[in-house]
C-alpha cells in the first residue's frame, strides 16, 4: 500500500514539476504529496519516460524524433509495473513500446501506423532484435524503493567512465540509442546530440548499442574512455518471425514462399459471426466468402483459387501446431463427397437443407493470438497431404503481454439489418394468365402473373377474405428482423520468469434473421507455457465450447425453406394475412400456392425445429527439451474431440407438400442424430540449428501419427401416431442407422534449411505419408519440397539509401494427398431398409457409386515465385508472388452412365492447373506524429484450366453437381474449372437469332451449353487506414470479379412474373423477335405467363446466367483509446473503443435482385449454382475493451 | 565394413519403419458396419418393388395414351404439351437401370457362383431383368443392354448401346431359359416378394412376359414374335397369368408406397386430371369402371377445395379435361363444359384407385387375356381357337380387370350384374365385329385394363395403334404424337455411345419410332 502511494506521488510529481526538474526528484520518492484524482497535468513525453527509466531503473530506448514535441497528458495514476506506466504514457500518442530484454524497452511507431491493420505480408511486420538475455539476478524493480536502486547511485560505483557518441548513418548524432553493459541491466541512452557516459566496472566491459530498426552493435572497451559508434540500419530487424509448418518460428526473411500474419485484434474487432469472415478482402490470394445460412453459418475459404475437381478445396486449420476438424454441415449436395460425415441422405430429400457450420464456428476470436496463411504447397509441404489447399494456422493466447495479473474484458455487439437487394415489378400483382385471385381459396400465392394494379381493387385470399389489391414492397423485411450479436469475454492472463497462463471465459448470444434462428457459445480456453527448467519446457491449450444452435434455415431448397418462397412470393400477398392464414381449420398447412412445395413462411417459422447442439474439446500439450543450444526435441499430442446432437422434424406435420399418412396416423418427419468425432495427432520433432562460419544450418525431422473416428446414431421416423409429439417413439416408420469410420495416416518427414551469412537461404523438406483409405500397395506417397529466399538488399556492398529490403523467392514443391477418398471406399457394402416389406421381407440396397480398389494418393506440383521490395523507410512496400499449380491424379466422384446401374464411380486421373498472381501494395502517403495515412491493396489473379479428367480429349467433361431446379456445374477439358453448363436459346447457327416453337416460346439449344466459370478471376480488397492523434479510420473496399453464377432466384423471379423483364407481353402476349422454328421470323404471340416460364418448362436457363463479380464497401471501423480520460485511481487501466460496420455498401453487382454472396452452398460441387439463401447483413456495432 | 554395417542398419530401419507405417490398415479399413454379403434372396427384392412404375409415368406415359394429363406448365409439363421436358425423360431410364437392372444383375452375378446352387433365385433375377429391359427399349428404343447394369460386377462405366431389333430376341431367349430352369424340385425361395417362390406362378409370369414380348414384335418380325408366342402359349392358357390368383403385383405399403399415388397425393394432388378421350369412352360405352376410377369435385374453384364435400362419383356427372389446354385455356374450357373452373375437372381418385398404399399391377390376367384374344383372332393365328376362342378371352379379360379393381378396396368394386351388363354389351359388339374393328375392341379394352401402368398401356397403344386417339391439339406441340422418350441428358453428356444409337434410330427425338412401332 505504501509502494502504490509512493508511486502514486511520484506521478503526481512528473505532473506537477517533471518539466521544471528535471531527474532531480526521484530520489525524493517518499516525499509525501496529496494526490489530486482529477488533476491532469502536460507535460513532454521525452520527460515522462526518463523518469520511468529512474523509476524503475530500466532502458527504454526510442529514436528522438518520435517523442520530441509530443507532451502527454496523465492523469495521476498508480503504477505497479513500468509496462503499465508506459501503457499510459504511450497510450495517446503513435508509439508502442516492446519488451526487448529484462529492464529493456524499446519503443516503436506503432504498428497500425506503418501497416494496415495489424494485417500485412509477413515480413513487414517490426519486431526488435532479440535483446541479449541480462542477469536472471535482476531485481524486481517495481517493489524496491526507487532510491536505492536509482540509475546515479548505479553509475557512482562504477570504476572507468566511458563516454562517446553515437552517429547515424549520415553521420549525425543518434539520440535514443540504448547503450548497455553487456551482461548487466546496467544502461543509459544517448541524448539529443548522440552522446552518452557511462561507467564500466574493468575493461573486459563490452558496450552494447541497440536501436529498433538498426544493427545491434558489441563494443569492447578495452583501455578506452571514449567510444564511438556509427549506427547501420539492420534490415533483420525488419524481420517478422512465423510460425510455419509444424509449429516451427522462423524469420519470413529466409521464407522461400509467401506467409501472411493477420493479428488477433484484426479479428476480434471487426467481428463476423464465422471468425474467417473477417478475412474477407484483406489478403492476397485469399477468397472468403460467408454463405447467406445463418449466424452459425459455414465460411467456405479458398487459398489461390480452387484446385480440386471434385473434392475438397478447404484449407487446413492449425491450432497451436494441431490439425482441427473443419467439416463443415452443410447438407447440400456434394458437401461430403466421401460421405463421411454429412447430415442423413443428404440433400433435399432429407427434409433438411440447413447449413450446420463448420468447425470454425467454435472458436472465440478474443482468444486468437495471430493467424497465419500459408498459401503455397510449398509453405505447406511438411503438413502433407491436407494441406495441398493452403493452411490456415491459429496460435491462441497462452500468456499475458505483461508481467503479472492482467484482467481483460471485451464486449463486442453488433446489429445485423437484412439487406433487400430485390427490384422486382410491382405494375401487375399476384394471379395467373393475367387475372387476379377473385374467388375464394385461390392458389396463384406465389404467381404474379395477375392484373394490372389499380386503385380500389381488391383480391381475394385463402377462405374468402377480400384485402385491397396493392403491391407489398419490402416483404423482405417485414418477415426478417435484425439479427444481433452480442459477445462478451473476460479473460485473466499472468506472465510470470517461467511462464504464463491465459485463461478466457466467453459467451456469445446471436440472433439470426430469420425470427427463430439463435446460435449461443459459451467457450473456456486455457492457455499456458511453462519451463520446467532451462532445457525443459511444456506448453499446452485447451479450448472448450458449448453450441447451441436453435432453428439454422433451410436453404436452397423448395420445401420447407424460408428464403425460396419469400424471395418467390407473389407481389401483393400481405405478408399479415400469410401469417395469419398459415393453419386450415384441421391445423395442416392452408394452402396459398398451387405451388405446394413453396411452404408458408410463416408455417415453416412455427412448424419447423432443428437443434443442434455440440459440445467440443481440442487442445494440445507439447513438451520440448533442449539438449544443448543448438538442439531440441519435442514431443506434441493433441486432440479435437466433439459431440454434436441434433434433432429436427425434416417435415412438419401437415406440410401442404405432404402426402397424408396412413389412416390412423398423422404425416411428418422426425430426425434424431448423435455424433461424435475424434481426432488425434501425436508428432515428435528433433530439430538442430547451427552456424559454421558464414553458414547457418538447421535440420528438423519427425513423425505425425493422425487418427480420426467418427460415429453417428441416427434415427429416422415417418409419421405419427400423436400429433404434435415429435419423438421417435411416437413415429410410425422407422429407420435406424449407424455409421461408424476410422481412418489413420503416418507421416514422416524432415526439413532442411541452409543459410549464407543470412541473406542467401536454401531449404528442402521431405515427408511420406501412408494412408488407410487406400488399397495396399497404393497407400504410400513420398514428396518433397526446396524453396530459396535471396534477400539481394543484404548483399549489395553498398546498399541504396532508398532501399529498406528487398528479396527474390522461388520455390517447387509436391504434395501427396489421398484427400477425396472415405473410409471404406475399396468396398460396396449391402445396405437393409429398416422396414421390412409387407412387415416380413427384408430388402437389401447397394450404394450407387462404384468402388475403384486401384485409387492411388493424387500429387500436387507448385512453382512460386516471390519479390519483396520496401523502400523509403517502408513507406512504400511490395510484396508479388506467382504461381503455377498442377493437381495430377486427382481423386475424384465423376458421373457414369446409369445404364451401369451405378451413377457414379471415383476416378485417379484428372488433372488441373492453377495459375495466377498475387499482389500486395502498402503505401504509407503521409506518416507524421499527428497523422498517419496507410494504403494497402492486396489483391489476386487466378484461373484453374481442367486439363484432363479421364481423358485428355478438349471438351471430355464430368457433371459434379446439379442445381436445384436446373442447370449443372461440370468440369470440361481445356475449359476453366467450374462451367455452368445449362439449355440456352436456340439460335440460327447463321444470324445467331433466337429461335421460337410454333407457340411463339423461345426453344432450348439442343445441347447444353457451358456459360462460363463459377470461379472468380479477381479477387482483393484495399484498405486505407488513417491515424490522427489516437483516432483510428479504417475503410476497407473488397471485389471478387471474373466469375458467372446461375441465379435461381432470379429463375424464380422469372417463371413467377417479378423480374421487371416480365411485364413485356402483360396485354396479349409477346411476340419474341427472331426467327420461328417453321420458318421465317416469328410472329407467333405467346401468352406471358408460358414465355417467360421456358427457364423452367424448357430448363432454358440462359436469361439467369449472370456475372457474379461485385464491389462492396466491406468495412469501415473508427477506434479511439479513452485510457487517458480515466481517473487515476480508477481500477480500470484501459478502455479502447471501435465502431465498426460491415457491408457497408454494395458498389457494384452483376446480377439482379440479390446479393451475390447470398449464396447457399458451401461445396464447390455447387459452386456458382444460387439459389435463394438468408439475405446478407449489414452490421452495426462496437467492441469495448477494457483492461483492469 | 563398419560402413556397411552401419548402411544395412539404416536401410533395414528404414524398411522397419516404412512397413509399420501401414500396420493393421488393412484391418482399419474394413468397413464392421454393413455387410459386403448378403442373401441374394434380399436384393431380388428391391429389384421386384423397383418394378413398380415410377410416378414419372403421369408426365409422359399416361399422358400420352390420354388417361391423365395436366394443364400446368413448369416441371410437370411433358406429354401435356408435347414436349420435351428433359427434367421428366429420365424417369424409366433411371428407375429400370438403378433400381432394377442394377440387382437384377448382382443376383444373376452372385447366384453364379454360390453353393449350394439356387437356379429359381437365378430365373427369377432373369425375368425381372427381361421386363425392366423391355419396359426401357419400349420407352427409349435402342438401349444399353449386353452391357447394362455390370458396373460394378464388370467396371463397365460406359456400356454400349444395342439395337432394339437385337434386343429383343435376347429378351425372349431369358425369357424361355428363365422359364425352363425354373425348377420345383430345387430350392424354393420363399422370401420372393412376388410370389412366395412359387415356382409355378413364376413360370405363368415369365412365358405371360413372353407372351407381350412375342406380341409386341410380330408386327415387326413375325417368325420370333410368332415363336415366342407359342412358346409362351406351350402350356395353354393355364399355363400363363390368365386368373387374378396369379396377378404380379406390387403390395405396396406405408414404407414402400405406390409412386404415382404418392405424386397424385402430395404436391401434384391438384394438378393431374383426367383426359377428355379416357372418360368418354368409358361414358360412351357405360364402363362401370368409371365409379371406381373417377372422382369430380364439383364446384371446386382451387386445390384446397377439392374436399370430400364436394367429391361426386357419379359417372354422369364427369368431365374429363380436354386434350391441349394449358392453364389458361384449361380455365376457359371449364367455362365452356359449365363447371366453372379446371379444378372442378374429373380426376383418378386419390382415395380409392390412386392412394398411396394401392397396389401397382405389372402384369396382369385382364392383359394376358386380351393379348391372348388377338393372337387367337382368325385373322392372327399364332394361337389355336380362332375367333371363338378370341371372344371367350376378351370378355374374361373384361371381367378379370373389373374383378382386379376389388383388389384397390371395398371402394371400387364393380358389382357383378354392372359387369354382366357392360360384358354382354361388349360381346355381343365384339362378335359382330369387323378383324379391324376386333382388334379394336381387344386394344381399347387393353388401354383400360393396363390404366395407371403407363409404359404397358403406351407400349401396347403405339404397338396396336388402338384406341383411335387425335393428336395432342395443344398449340406449342412439338411432335404430333409422341412415339419414344429422348435419352437423359446424362447420357448425352456422359456416355459417347449414344451417339451411335442416336444415329441408328434416326435423331433423339420425341417422335422417332422405336424399331417394332411399324405404323
Amino acid at each position: 500500500m505504501i509502494k502504490r502511494y509512493l508511486i502514486v506521488g511520484i506521478l503526481f510529481l512528473i505532473g506537477h514539476q517533471g518539466m521544471a526538474q528535471q531527474g532531480a526528484l526521484f530520489a525524493s520518492g517518499t516525499k509525501q504529496h496529496q494526490p489530486d484524482a482529477s488533476a491532469t497535468e502536460s507535460y513532454s513525453l521525452k520527460e515522462g519516460l526518463s523518469q520511468l527509466e529512474k523509476q524503475f531503473d530500466v532502458s527504454i530506448a526510442y529514436k528522438d524524433e518520435w517523442v520530441n514535441n509530443k507532451t502527454v497528458q496523465v492523469s495521476n495514476s498508480t503504477f505497479i509495473t513500468v509496462e503499465d506506466a508506459l501503457d499510459v504514457l504511450l497510450n495517446e500518442t503513435n508509439l508502442n513500446y516492446e519488451k526487448a530484454g529484462k529492464g529493456f524497452y524499446v519503443i516503436s511507431l506503432r504498428k497500425s501506423e506503418d501497416k494496415t491493420g495489424g494485417m500485412q505480408s509477413a515480413s513487414l511486420l517490426k519486431v526488435p532484435v532479440m535483446y541479449p538475455t541480462l542477469s536472471s539476478s535482476t531485481m524486481n524493480f517495481s517493489a524496491q524503493d526507487p532510491q536505492s536502486i536509482s540509475f546515479a547511485s548505479a553509475i557512482d560505483n562504477l570504476a572507468i567512465a566511458v563516454t562517446g557518441t553515437v552517429m547515424d548513418e549520415n553521420g549525425d548524432g543518434f539520440p535514443g540509442v540504448n547503450v548497455l553493459i553487456k551482461g548487466t541491466s546496467v544502461g543509459t541512452s544517448t541524448d539529443a546530440a548522440g552522446k552518452y557516459s557511462l561507467s564500466v566496472d574493468d575493461e573486459n566491459a563490452v558496450l552494447i548499442f541497440s536501436f529498433i530498426g538498426y544493427a545491434t552493435q558489441e563494443v569492447s572497451v578495452g583501455s578506452r574512455t571514449s567510444v564511438d559508434v556509427k549506427m547501420t540500419s539492420d534490415v533483420k530487424s525488419l524481420d517478422e518471425v512465423v510460425v510455419t509448418a509444424l509449429g516451427i518460428e522462423r524469420s519470413t526473411k529466409g521464407l522461400g514462399y509467401a506467409a501472411t500474419k493477420v493479428n488477433g485484434d484484426e479479428l476480434s474487432i471487426n467481428r463476423t459471426s464465422n471468425v474467417m469472415n473477417t478475412l474477407t478482402g484483406k489478403i492476397a490470394g485469399v477468397s472468403v466468402s460467408g454463405l447467406g445460412t445463418g449466424p452459425a453459418g459455414t465460411s467456405k475459404i479458398r487459398i489461390r483459387g480452387q484446385s480440386s475437381i471434385g473434392g475438397q478445396n478447404n484449407p487446413l486449420i492449425v491450432i497451436n501446431g494441431v490439425p482441427m476438424d473443419n467439416t463443415n454441415f452443410g447438407s447440400n449436395p456434394g458437401s461430403n463427397p466421401d460421405g463421411s460425415i454429412g447430415v442423413r441422405s443428404g440433400g433435399g430429400g432429407s427434409g433438411n437443407t440447413s447449413d450446420g457450420g463448420d468447425g470454425m464456428t467454435s472458436i472465440n476470436p478474443d482468444d486468437i493470438e495471430s493467424m497465419t496463411v500459408l498459401k503455397g504447397a510449398a509453405a505447406s509441404a511438411l503438413y502433407g497431404y491436407r494441406a495441398s489447399n493452403g493452411v490456415i494456422m491459429i496460435t491462441t493466447k497462452s500468456k499475458g503481454t505483461a508481467k503479472g495479473i492482467g484482467v481483460t474484458y471485451n464486449m463486442n455487439f453488433t446489429d445485423e439489418t437484412p439487406l433487400d437487394y430485390t427490384d422486382y415489378q410491382y405494375v401487375y400483382g399476384q394471379g395467373e394468365n393475367g387475372v387476379r385471385p377473385t374467388a375464394p381459396n385461390p392458389t396463384s400465392g406465389q404467381w404474379s402473373f395477375g392484373e394490372k394494379i389499380q386503385p380500389g381493387m381488391t383480391q381475394v385470399l385463402f377462405n374468402g377474405l377480400t384485402v385491397p389489391y396493392v403491391a407489398q414492397k419490402g416483404i423482405l423485411n417485414q418477415f426478417y428482423r435484425h439479427g444481433q450479436n452480442f459477445t462478451n469475454t473476460i479473460s485473466l492472463s499472468s506472465t510470470g520468469e517461467k511462464g504464463g497462463i491465459n485463461l478466457s471465459i466467453a459467451n456469445m448470444d446471436s440472433k439470426g434473421i430469420v425470427p427463430n434462428n439463435t446460435f449461443n457459445r459459451k467457450t473456456i480456453n486455457l492457455g499456458f507455457t511453462y519451463d520446467l527448467s532451462e532445457k525443459f519446457s511444456f506448453r499446452g491449450n485447451i479450448n472448450y465450447s458449448n453450441e447451441e444452435n436453435k432453428n439454422p434455415p433451410n436453404i436452397a431448397n423448395q420445401d420447407n425453406s424460408i428464403p425460396t418462397s419469400l424471395m418467390a412470393m407473389a407481389n401483393t400477398m400481405p405478408m399479415d394475412v400469410l401469417r395469419d392464414n398459415r393453419y386450415n381449420s384441421s391445423g395442416n398447412e392452408y394452402i396459398y400456392s398451387r405451388f405446394q412445395n413453396r411452404t408458408n413462411p410463416y408455417f415453416v417459422l412455427s412448424d419447423q425445429f432443428n437443434t443442434i447442439k455440440r459440445d467440443r474439446i481440442l487442445g494440445n500439450l507439447s513438451f520440448k527439451y533442449e539438449f544443448t543450444k543448438w538442439l531440441f526435441a519435442q514431443v506434441r499430442a493433441g486432440q479435437d474431440y466433439w459431440s454434436r446432437d441434433q434433432e429436427y422434424n425434416n417435415f412438419p406435420t401437415g406440410l401442404a407438400s405432404l402426402a397424408p399418412a396412413p389412416t390412423g396416423f398423422v404425416n411428418g418427419q422426425y430426425t434424431q442424430e448423435q455424433r461424435r468425432f475424434r481426432e488425434t495427432n501425436i508428432d515428435f520433432l528433433i530439430s538442430a540449428t547451427k552456424d559454421f562460419g558464414d553458414f547457418g544450418l538447421n535440420v528438423t525431422a519427425g513423425g505425425n501419427q493422425l487418427y480420426r473416428r467418427f460415429d453417428n446414431n441416427s434415427v429416422q421416423v415417418t409419421d405419427f401416431i400423436v400429433r404434435g409429439l415429435y419423438t421417435v417413439q411416437n413415429g410410425r416408420g422407422k429407420d435406424p442407422q449407424y455409421s461408424f469410420q476410422e481412418t489413420q495416416v503416418n507421416s514422416l518427414y524432415g526439413s532442411a534449411e541452409v543459410n549464407y551469412k543470412k541473406y542467401l537461404y536454401l531449404t528442402g523438406t521431405y515427408r511420406q505419408d501412408w494412408f488407410s483409405t487406400l488399397s495396399p500397395g497404393h497407400r504410400s506417397i513420398p514428396y518433397g519440397s526446396i524453396s530459396a529466399g535471396y534477400v539481394f538488399s543484404e548483399s549489395l556492398a553498398t546498399k541504396p539509401g532508398w532501399l529498406t529490403q528487398g528479396k527474390f523467392r522461388a520455390a517447387y514443391a509436391e504434395v501427396g494427398s489421398d484427400n477425396s477418398v472415405g473410409a471404406y471406399s475399396q468396398q460396396l457394402p449391402y445396405g437393409f431398409n429398416a422396414n421390412f416389406f409387407g412387415g416380413t421381407s427384408p430388402v437389401s440396397s447397394l450404394g450407387n457409386s462404384v468402388p475403384n480398389t486401384l485409387l492411388q494418393p493424387a500429387r500436387i506440383d507448385e512453382t512460386e515465385l516471390g519479390f519483396e521490395m520496401k523502400m523509403f523507410d517502408s513507406r512504400i512496400n511490395i510484396d508479388v508472388a506467382v504461381y503455377n499449380k498442377f493437381t495430377n491424379n486427382q481423386i475424384l466422384p465423376t458421373q457414369i452412365s446409369d445404364a451401369s446401374g451405378f451413377t457414379g464411380t471415383t476416378i485417379n486421373s484428372a488433372r488441373s492447373q492453377n495459375k495466377g498472381i498475387e499482389l500486395m501494395l502498402n503505401l504509407v502517403p503521409v506518416r507524421n506524429s499527428n497523422f498517419t495515412w496507410d494504403f494497402t491493396f492486396a489483391g489476386a489473379y487466378n484461373i484453374t484450366k481442367v486439363l484432363s479428367l479421364l481423358n485428355e480429349t478438349p471438351g471430355s467433361n464430368i457433371t459434379v453437381g446439379t442445381h436445384v431446379f436446373n442447370g449443372s456445374v461440370q468440369q470440361i477439358v481445356g475449359q476453366e474449372m467450374g462451367q455452368i453448363v445449362g439449355f440456352g436459346y436456340r439460335r440460327d447457327p447463321a444470324t445467331n437469332q433466337i429461335i421460337y416453337g410454333t407457340n411463339g416460346v423461345p426453344l432450348p439449344s439442343l445441347t447444353q451449353i457451358a456459360f462460363g466459370s463459377a470461379l472468380p478471376k479477381w479477387v482483393g480488397g484495399f484498405t486505407n487506414s488513417f491515424t490522427y492523434k489516437g483516432i483510428t479510420l479504417s475503410v476497407l473496399i473488397d471485389f471478387k470479379l471474373g466469375g458467372k453464377m446461375l441465379s435461381g432466384t432470379n429463375f424464380n423471379a422469372y417463371r413467377h412474373g417479378l423480374q421487371q423483364v416480365t411485364l413485356q407481353g402483360r396485354e396479349g402476349g409477346i411476340i419474341g423477335q427472331g426467327l420461328s422454328v417453321s420458318g421465317g421470323a416469328n410472329t407467333v404471340v405467346a401468352p406471358v405467363q408460358d414465355y417467360w416460364s421456358v427457364v423452367r418448362s424448357a430448363q432454358l436457363v440462359e436469361p439467369v446466367i449472370y456475372d457474379a463479380g461485385y464491389w462492396k464497401l466491406r468495412q469501415i471501423s473508427i477506434g479511439y483509446d479513452f485510457s487517458r480520460f480515466l481517473p487515476p485511481a480508477f481500477p480500470i487501466k484501459a478502455v479502447k473503443l471501435n465502431f465498426v460496420a460491415n457491408n457497408v455498401a454494395m458498389l457494384w453487382k452483376g446480377v439482379d435482385n440479390i446479393d451475390p454472396e447470398s449464396f447457399g452452398f458451401s461445396s464447390d460441387n455447387l459452386v456458382g449454382m444460387e439459389s435463394p439463401g438468408l439475405l446478407t447483413t449489414r452490421s452495426l456495432g462496437f467492441n469495448l475493451n477494457v483492461k483492469f | 565394413m563398419k560402413k556397411i554395417i552401419t548402411l544395412s542398419l539404416l536401410a533395414l530401419s528404414f524398411t522397419l519403419i516404412t512397413t509399420s507405417c501401414e500396420k493393421g490398415f488393412d484391418e482399419l479399413n474394413t468397413i464392421k458396419t454393413a455387410p459386403t454379403n448378403i442373401d441374394p434372396a434380399f436384393t431380388l427384392n428391391a429389384a421386384v418393388i423397383n418394378t413398380s412404375v415410377p410416378g414419372g409415368t403421369l408426365q409422359y406415359d399416361l399422358g400420352i395414351v390420354q388417361q391423365i394429363i395436366s394443364s400446368n406448365s413448369g416441371i410437370i409439363a411433358g406429354a401435356n404439351y408435347n414436349q420435351v421436358n428433359p427434367g421428366n425423360t429420365p424417369a424409366i431410364w433411371i428407375q429400370y437401370y438403378q433400381n432394377v437392372i442394377k440387382y437384377t444383375n448382382d443376383v444373376i452375378v452372385k447366384t453364379a457362383t454360390i453353393t449350394p446352387a439356387r437356379p429359381n433365385l437365378t430365373a427369377m433375377a432373369r425375368i425381372m431383368q427381361a421386363n425392366a429391359f423391355m419396359i426401357l427399349t419400349d420407352t427409349y428404343g435402342d438401349i444399353p443392354y449386353t452391357e447394362a447394369g455390370k458396373g460394378f460386377t464388370s467396371q463397365l462405366f460406359y456400356p454400349k448401346y444395342d439395337a432394339q431389333s437385337a434386343i429383343y430376341p435376347q429378351i425372349i431367349q431369358e425369357l424361355t431359359d428363365a422359364v425352363t430352369a425354373l425348377d420345383p424340385a430345387a430350392r424354393i425361395e420363399t422370401a420372393d416378394v412376388l410370389y412366395g417362390g412359387s415356382v409355378d406362378k413364376w413360370k405363368k409370369y415369365g412365358r405371360s412376359l413372353l407372351l407381350r414380348a412375342g406380341m409386341r414384335i410380330v408386327k415387326r418380325d413375325a417368325v420370333n414374335g410368332k415363336a415366342a408366342i407359342n412358346s409362351a402359349f406351350s402350356a395353354g392358357a393355364a399355363g400363363l397369368v390368365t386368373t387374378n390368383a396369379d396377378l404380379a403385383y406390387i403390395r405396396h405399403d406405408a414404407n414402400f408406397v405406390n409412386a404415382v399415388g404418392n405424386t397424385l397425393n402430395s404436391t401434384e394432388a391438384a394438378n393431374y386430371y383426367m383426359a377428355a378421350p379416357f372418360v368418354n369412352i368409358l361414358l360412351a360405352n357405360k364402363d362401370p369402371r368409371i365409379n371406381s376410377i373417377a372422382v369430380r369435385y364439383v364446384g371446386a374453384t382451387s386445390g384446397p377445395e377439392q374436399v370430400a364435400a364436394k367429391a361426386d362419383t357419379t359417372a354422369a356427372k364427369q368431365v374429363g379435361i380436354p386434350m391441349g389446354v394449358d392453364d389458361l385455356t384449361a380455365g376457359q374450357a371449364a367455362t365452356t363444359a359449365g363447371i366453372g373452373s379446371r379444378y372442378a375437372f374429373t380426376q383418378i381418385d386419390r382415395t380409392r384407385l390412386s392412394g398411396r398404399l394401392q397396389p401397382m399391377f405389372l402384369l396382369t390376367a385382364a392383359e394376358t387375356n386380351l393379348l391372348l384374344s388377338e393372337a387367337s383372332l382368325a385373322v392372327n393365328n399364332f394361337i389355336p381357337g380362332g375367333d371363338v376362342a378370341a371372344l371367350t378371352y376378351f370378355t374374361t379379360g373384361i371381367k378379370a380387370h373389373m374383378d382386379q379393381l376389388a383388389l384397390y378396396g371395398a371402394g371400387t368394386i364393380v358389382p357383378a350384374s354392372y359387369q354382366t351388363t357392360y360384358i354382354n354389351r361388349r360381346s355381343v359388339l365384339f362378335a359382330a365385329a369387323t378383324p379391324a374393328d376386333k382388334t379394336k375392341e381387344i386394344n381399347t379394352e387393353y388401354w383400360i385394363a393396363s390404366f395407371l401402368n403407363g409404359p404397358e398401356t403406351w407400349a401396347n397403344f403405339r404397338r396396336s395403334n388402338y384406341p383411335v386417339l387425335a393428336p395432342n391439339p395443344y398449340p406449342g406441340r412439338t411432335v404430333n404424337f409422341i412415339t419414344r422418350l429422348t435419352y437423359p441428358p446424362s447420357e448425352i453428356l456422359v456416355n459417347k455411345n449414344v451417339q451411335s444409337a442416336i444415329s441408328n434410330m434416326g435423331g433423339d427425338a420425341l417422335d422417332v419410332k422405336v424399331w417394332w412401332d411399324i405404323d
